[in-house]
């Protein structure tokens, strides 16, 4: 019971960062129509930021969350300058091109992952402890800072929802990705409404970033593999579905955290592979697809 | 039957074959053999792209057939044309029996699936200890006597693969593909079984793409997982899209542009990622048809103005 408990715990821990991840994906490919490839450097360049920023200000004498906080906002506003320069001045002419699309992402991740390791080097960096401190939830023992992550991945995602499901924006964004000729009938501003969701999926990056740069060690190459998490969490849930996303990355964090205690975490990878394969056999677009 | 332009064919390899003749120094050599096996990966690609889809798989194929030469080289003693043939032959089997769970799904799903495939393979390559795990393996020489004549056999096997795809696209077959891309749902009210097809073309190109990993091994002598990752797939199709997925000629000479620029650009100390993800950006976004798109643009304009001089002489 305490494993199962303490495996439950750690598969909310990592899923909810997945979670962020995914929505993100999915938000994208429901209003677009394209797949990001480069998704993950939104979430690799905010955790560069605050494993650079955040110690440099700490230095200055600043307390540790402030120092964070600021590391974060850092982070924040440089992604979305970078999503508003590759909305703007690329992914804008490949809206609904599938493959265009795929293939400039592709390329955009293979110059940024040229950028960031000419800019930061291959090193791996980590940053300090932000909150200190366990917690004993049902006598299982977690890091108070794990918990906070987990709460505010959660809050995150409930704001998501929120907003997706009861305000005008969200129901224009999913007009939009149910049929984006009717809506644009209905007066809905297609193009300005792709461009609000790739910000937003680039926000949930970074946010996702952000948070796991704490309890992690942070290198140039930390997105590749949320990436491919996060395509087979989508592809699990069905493109372009939010519920699908949530269920899918708290699937695989579940694997993940199992798999990984039971066996390693390659064995888990491969079995969260095999997972996919067999969902497709059943359901070709996914557990809630329709896309 | 289509016109195959055999003699065409036929004068180029030879004037190819001729010139790779010609390559000693160890430099040379080298790029020729990359040049080669370049082309074949891209035209691997570009041939699973005519039923429409993005075959990230082809990384993990590539690394089978590398594998497949490995194992049967070092391991088994195998004598030199099984070991490069075995490889291959693996891939294909892998790929109807992946192909024929994948292919009912389409675009977006199916590539997303190809990524998930070619990490998945090469986390299996790394923790296979028989194989080498992360490290590899070593030690996979072609026979003593083809040793001189390395680069020339390379590019004879490649030109012999790319003449097949060749006239298997002009062929019939080709044209059932082509029309599956454009409409799959016609294709099937006359009758075409669908999935058949796709699988059929799938694993031809799996075939070229393990062709490539054996040929990569033999080469090189020494293999690692690392080739073989995602990254791989991702340069093939940068090859692919910056000549132009119009044209098997398109995504050849993309691939020969791109090696040469690219290992001259690593000369100049530039990042490998950072010069092909700025080729793929500026070339989607400048040349939507890649080169053989701008080239045929350029032939029209000179048509048209061949034309316009002509009429204006009548006039």
């Amino acid at each position: 019971m305490q494993t199962f408990l303490q495996l439950l715990i750690t598969a909310l821990q990592i899923g909810s960062v997945y979670v962020l991840f995914s929505l993100g994906l999915t938000l994208i490919f429901g209003v677009m129509r394209v797949v990001n490839f480069a998704h993950g450097h939104f979430f690799t360049i905010s955790a560069l930021l605050v494993s650079l920023i955040a110690p440099r200000v700490i230095d200055a004498g600043h307390s540790v969350v402030f120092s964070y906080l600021v590391a974060v906002a850092a982070g924040l506003v440089v992604t979305q300058l970078l999503a508003y320069v590759s909305y703007r001045y690329a992914l804008r002419y490949f809206l609904r091109d599938m493959e265009g699309a795929f293939i400039l992402t592709m390329g955009m991740s293979l110059l940024l992952d040229g950028v960031l390791l000419d800019v930061f080097g291959g090193t791996v960096r980590s940053v300090p402890e932000i909150i200190s401190g366990n917690i004993s939830v049902f006598g299982v023992l977690v890091t108070i800072q794990r918990m906070v992550l987990f709460f505010a991945a959660a809050s995150v995602t409930v704001m998501l929802y929120w907003v997706m499901s009861a305000t005008r924006i969200g129901k224009a964004l999913r007009a939009v990705a149910s049929d984006h000729e009717a809506a644009m009938l209905q007066g809905v501003p297609y193009t300005r409404l792709a461009m609000l969701g790739f910000m937003m999926a680039a926000v949930l990056a970074a946010v996702a970033g952000a948070l796991i740069a704490p309890v992690t060690i942070v290198s140039p190459f930390i997105g590749a593999d949320y990436l491919m998490k996060g395509f087979i969490a989508v592809v699990l849930g069905g493109l372009g579905s939010i519920p699908g996303a949530i269920v899918g990355a708290l699937l695989i964090g579940l694997i993940e955290s199992v798999g990984g205690y039971y066996f390693d975490s390659s064995t888990a990878t491969l079995a969260i592979f095999g997972l996919v394969i067999l969902v497709l056999l059943v359901w070709p677009k996914g557990v809630l697809g329709r896309g | 039957m289509a016109n195959l332009h055999i003699p065409r064919w036929l004068l180029g390899m030879a004037l190819v074959l001729l010139a790779t003749l010609f390559a000693k120094n160890a430099y040379t050599v080298s790029i020729i053999n990359l040049m080669a096996t370049a082309a074949l990966v891209a035209a691997s690609m570009r041939f699973v792209m005519l039923i429409g889809e993005t075959s990230f798989a082809s990384a993990a194929f590539v690394g089978v057939g590398a594998y497949g030469a490995g194992v049967a080289t070092t391991l088994l003693q195998w004598p030199f044309w099984m070991a490069m043939l075995i490889g291959p032959l693996v891939a294909t089997v892998l790929s109807i029996l992946f192909g024929v769970i994948t292919l009912r799904v389409k675009g977006p799903y199916f590539m997303l699936i190809g990524f998930a495939f070619a990490e998945a393979a090469r986390i299996i390559f790394s923790k296979t200890a028989l194989i080498g795990g992360t490290s590899g393996m070593v030690g996979i020489f072609p026979p003593r006597e083809l040793d001189a004549w390395l680069p020339s056999f390379v590019t004879l096997v490649v030109l012999l693969f790319l003449f097949l795809l060749y006239a298997l696209e002009k062929s019939d077959f080709g044209k059932v593909l082509v029309a599956i891309r454009d409409n799959e749902n016609i294709a099937k009210t006359v009758g075409i079984n669908v999935l058949f097809f796709k699988v059929a073309c799938f694993a031809i190109a799996s075939f070229c793409a393990g062709m490539v990993g054996s040929l990569h091994a033999f080469v090189n002598n020494v293999i690692s997982p690392g080739d073989f990752g995602y990254l791989l797939a991702s340069f093939a199709l940068a090859y692919v899209k910056v000549g132009g997925e119009g044209s098997l000629f398109g995504a050849v000479g993309g691939a020969l542009i791109l090696v040469v620029l690219g290992s001259f650009a690593l000369g100049l100390g530039a990042g490998e990622q950072l010069f092909y993800g700025g080729a793929i950006v500026a070339a989607i976004l400048l040349m939507p048809n890649g080169l053989h798109g701008v080239v045929l643009g350029l032939r029209q304009k000179y048509l048209r103005r061949e034309r316009g001089a002509a009429s204006q002489g009548v006039r």
